[in-house]
This record gives structure tokens, C-alpha cells and sequence, in this order.
């Protein structure tokens, strides 16, 4: 067994690599489906839009999807944050329907999007 | 592109390792320090159910208060504030009010009050306060702490008065409140009983929520290695994956993926289940350091797991993160720590805010 550990402390200032984006796709046609992939696109063709091919480019993950309350969260490095973030806040149509992208919470952890107290009721 | 774009917020993480039987260990101070907590989450890798001493640990967490529209000077009155307030112990925090739009009130422990508000109240208010830290450019928040445990504060005094006066008559500032009190088994509850007899309230317990999960990738963590420079993984891809397990991400993705390229860090093993439980609710430190405490023991007896986990996330409109520390929201309002408990008893603590608050203790 290894010896018992001496104090240690470290303090790491924007030390994380990524963003995550909390997300929800609001559609005026809410009964509308919509799967992983074309949200995804939908993202891409948002970014193309604003800054061309480059902006095309930014990397960025889809972690999750849930199609049925139309929410995401995304990861993205610090330098794209900005640019995907003002992509998204442009996105108004999809598959030729009007939308709106609200963004709800955004953070260089991802363990703190599972614990916003804002969004649970207590009572 | 412009450099501008490139920019994000500011964010900090302290990681700390130590032993819990290491008489200058600090995790008991940092987690009665942080007073407002919404979420705790356990994570025990090898593991189907919850053990029974913890389970009874849990059972016994506090039930706390959610009072409708309570005016804020009915907690600062003569007698509430000697028999509850003054004796340390008390919990208060404003509910559903957002700590980037609205006025905002916590009572500490300590017996301090805090108030965070907006121009207008402030100023309509008149007690002395200071401009919120986290102001852009003109000062549109400012924060009021009332010591009510200082000998100037004493009840009948002049600036007690004022502070009374100021809630009562000039704003009298009413929200729904979350109460909790810590028990210490005698019957102090008598003015806290009086005071919600007044209005209309409700007790609850804590939400608890159960979920064993199978065949999970984990990253192999070695006690010695907190930075993650002799084989681990770093703190960041540490908590990272503890988010994705917690949210139920995948993480069986490669590098050619359309939809996400997240795979769990290396070096990584791979546990047949583990166990995640969340416990939500307005949660006092008392509760979560006995949690604590009985985590520690967990490795009394043999196990698979060489670790455990235990997550505590803050309010994220509390108007304090650790003691006095004034926070704020921005985008996500996070304050959180992270206890990752060894067999040897050696820990690691994380401790995580986000751009409008100070460093972690």
C-alpha cells in the first residue's frame, strides 16, 4: 500500500480545454422530429452561414441528443466557443420552419450542467 | 478572424490531496464552508446497491422548509434572531429569485445575513453595502452583509434598528424562502415553529434518485498522481468523464465520428457496474460531513473499488459560494466540489467556480 499522501494544492486558471453548451431547439411545429444528426447539420449550416467554410470547420461534439425534448449538450474547444456560441444565436430556420436555439447554460465543466438548481422544482 | 473571438471566461479549479486522517486536513473546513447545497452525487464503482450504512446515513439527512412569501424583517426580529439566528446552525435562502436579475437573500450559519440587490432596492433601502465585485462598468449590484453575532448589531441598538426599520418599512423586501436548521436533538425549534405557523409552508425531505449502471469504462486513477503527470488522467478529463457518466453520455465514440468524438481517457479500465446516487434538495454541510464521514468507512471492509466519489454542487444563485465569497451566475453559476476517497484514505478534493466568483479556499 502506498504511503499515506502529504498536503498537496494546485490551482489551475482556464486550464480547461473545452466549453460545454447546455441547449434546447425550439421549433414552431412542436409535434416535429428531428434526430441527432440533422441537429447537428443544423449547427454546421448555422456556422457556415456566419463565417464561411473556416467557420464550417470548427470542431465541436454533439454529446448528447435528446430527441424528445429537443435538448443538447455540446462540447467545444475554448477558441470556438465564441464563434459557435453567436452561430447559434443566428439560427432561425430549420428544414424550412422557422426555430430559435436557447442556449441555457454554458461552462468549462461538464459536471456542472448536471447540477443547475435552476432547473429542478423542489417542491 | 479577430483575436476577440477567440477570448472565453474566466474559470478556475483547485485540486488539493491529502489524507483524511491527516490531522491538518482541511476537507472538513471546505465542505462546512460551503453552505448552500442543491446536489450531492455518489459514485462507487463495483458496486450494485447502496451499502446500509450509508443508506441510513442518508435517511437521516435533514428535511428542510420552503416558506411562501415570508417579509425578510420576520427573520430579523427580536426573537427569532436570539433563538435561531444568533445560536448558529440556521440555513436561509431565498428561492427561485436569480442572483443576475433579482434581489437575493441568504442567512449563514454564522449568523450573518447577506443581501444581494439591485440598484434601486439598494438605494431605496439605505444600509451600507459594497458594489457587487462582478459589476460591469456602472455599478448595478451591490451586496449588504449584516453581522448580527457583532456587539454593534445588538438587538434594540441603533444599527439594528436601522437594518429593521430599512426591511420593514422603507423595502419591505418579501420572497419564498428555503429554511433548514441543524438539529442538535434538543428542542430549540419553538420560534422557527412560531414563525412558520404565520405563513403557509411546506416540509420536505430530500429527492433521492438511484442508478446502477453496467460495463463502464473508467480512467485509472493512481492516489499519488493528482495532476494526472505520471499516467492518469488530468483533473479536467477526471471531472469531465465523472459529467458524462453522471449524464449518461457515451463515450464509446472514435476519432471519425460525425456526432461526437468524447471516448473516456486513458488509461482506462472497465467496470462491470457501478453505482450512482444523487440526493437533491436544500442540503445543510452537517449532512454532507457525516456523508462524508461514512464514505470514509466504506473501504473498512474489502472491496474491488479502489475509489469512490462523492460530488456536491452549490446553489447557482446562492449570493455566496465558501464563506463570504460572493458569486454570481453569468452562464452557468457553477460551485462545486469533488471528493475522490481512496482505500488508503487518501483524498482529492476539487473545488471548481466559474468567471464571477473568487478562488476556492
Amino acid at each position: 500500500m502506498e504511503e499515506p499522501a502529504t498536503f498537496e494544492r494546485h490551482v489551475y486558471k482556464n486550464a480547461s480545454v473545452y466549453h460545454y453548451m447546455k441547449m434546447s431547439l425550439i421549433l414552431e411545429d412542436e409535434s416535429k422530429r428531428l434526430i441527432a444528426a440533422e441537429f447537428k447539420q443544423l449547427i454546421v449550416s448555422g456556422l457556415r452561414d456566419l463565417y464561411g467554410e473556416i467557420g464550417a470547420a470548427i470542431p465541436f461534439d454533439l454529446l448528447t441528443f435528446d430527441e424528445s425534448t429537443k435538448t443538447a449538450i455540446l462540447r467545444v474547444y475554448n477558441s470556438g466557443l465564441v464563434k459557435l456560441w453567436s452561430a447559434i444565436t443566428l439560427i432561425g430556420s430549420c428544414q424550412n420552419e422557422l426555430c430559435a436555439v436557447r442556449v441555457t447554460q454554458v461552462s468549462p465543466f461538464l459536471l456542472a450542467l448536471c447540477g443547475n438548481s435552476r432547473e429542478t422544482e423542489l417542491d | 478572424m479577430s483575436p476577440e473571438l477567440e477570448r472565453f471566461p474566466r474559470n478556475i479549479l483547485v485540486c488539493e490531496r491529502s489524507n483524511f486522517l491527516n490531522e491538518k486536513s482541511r476537507h472538513g473546513i471546505h465542505v462546512s464552508k460551503h453552505y448552500f447545497n442543491y446536489k450531492v452525487s455518489i459514485f462507487i464503482p463495483e458496486c450494485g446497491i447502496l451499502p446500509a450504512g450509508l443508506s441510513s446515513v442518508i435517511k437521516s439527512f435533514n428535511s428542510y422548509f420552503l416558506v411562501q412569501k415570508l417579509p425578510v424583517y420576520k427573520l430579523i426580529e427580536e426573537v427569532f434572531l436570539d433563538e435561531v439566528v444568533k445560536k448558529g446552525g440556521f440555513y436561509a435562502l431565498s428561492h427561485k429569485t436569480r442572483i443576475d436579475e433579482d434581489n437575493t437573500i441568504a442567512f449563514l450559519p454564522s449568523g450573518q445575513m447577506i443581501l444581494s440587490l439591485d440598484k434601486d432596492t439598494y438605494e431605496q433601502l439605505g444600509l451600507e453595502g459594497k458594489p457587487s465585485l462582478y459589476n460591469h462598468r456602472n455599478a448595478r449590484r451591490y451586496v449588504v452583509t449584516v453581522d448580527f453575532t457583532d456587539k454593534s448589531m445588538t438587538v434594540g441598538g441603533k444599527r439594528y434598528q436601522r437594518v429593521l426599520l430599512g426591511l420593514k418599512e422603507r423595502v419591505p423586501l418579501t420572497c419564498d424562502f428555503l429554511l433548514s436548521r441543524y438539529s442538535t436533538g434538543t428542542d430549540e425549534d419553538g420560534a422557527l415553529q412560531g414563525l412558520l405557523s404565520q405563513y403557509s409552508f411546506e416540509v420536505i425531505r430530500p429527492a433521492q434518485y438511484s442508478q446502477t449502471l453496467r460495463i463502464v469504462p473508467c480512467p485509472t486513477l493512481h492516489p499519488s498522481d493528482l495532476q494526472g503527470k505520471a499516467g492518469s488522467c488530468d483533473p479536467h478529463q477526471f471531472l469531465e468523464w465523472l459529467g458524462s457518466v453522471n449524464m449518461g453520455i457515451r463515450c464509446d465514440n472514435s476519432a471519425s465520428d460525425f456526432l461526437s468524438t468524447y471516448v473516456c481517457p486513458e488509461p482506462q479500465d472497465s467496470m462491470s457496474q457501478a453505482l450512482l446516487y444523487t440526493i437533491t434538495g436544500f442540503l445543510i454541510p452537517e449532512d454532507i460531513q457525516s456523508l462524508l464521514q461514512e464514505l470514509q468507512r466504506y473501504f473498512d471492509e474489502p472491496k474491488f473499488s479502489p475509489w469512490l466519489s462523492l460530488t456536491v454542487h452549490g446553489f447557482v444563485d446562492s449570493p455566496v459560494s465558501w464563506g463570504t465569497m460572493e458569486h454570481g451566475f453569468l452562464s452557468s453559476g457553477e460551485n462545486f466540489y469533488n471528493f475522490v476517497c481512496f482505500k488508503n484514505q487518501d483524498y482529492w478534493l476539487h473545488m471548481a467556480t466559474g468567471a464571477l466568483d473568487g478562488c476556492p479556499p
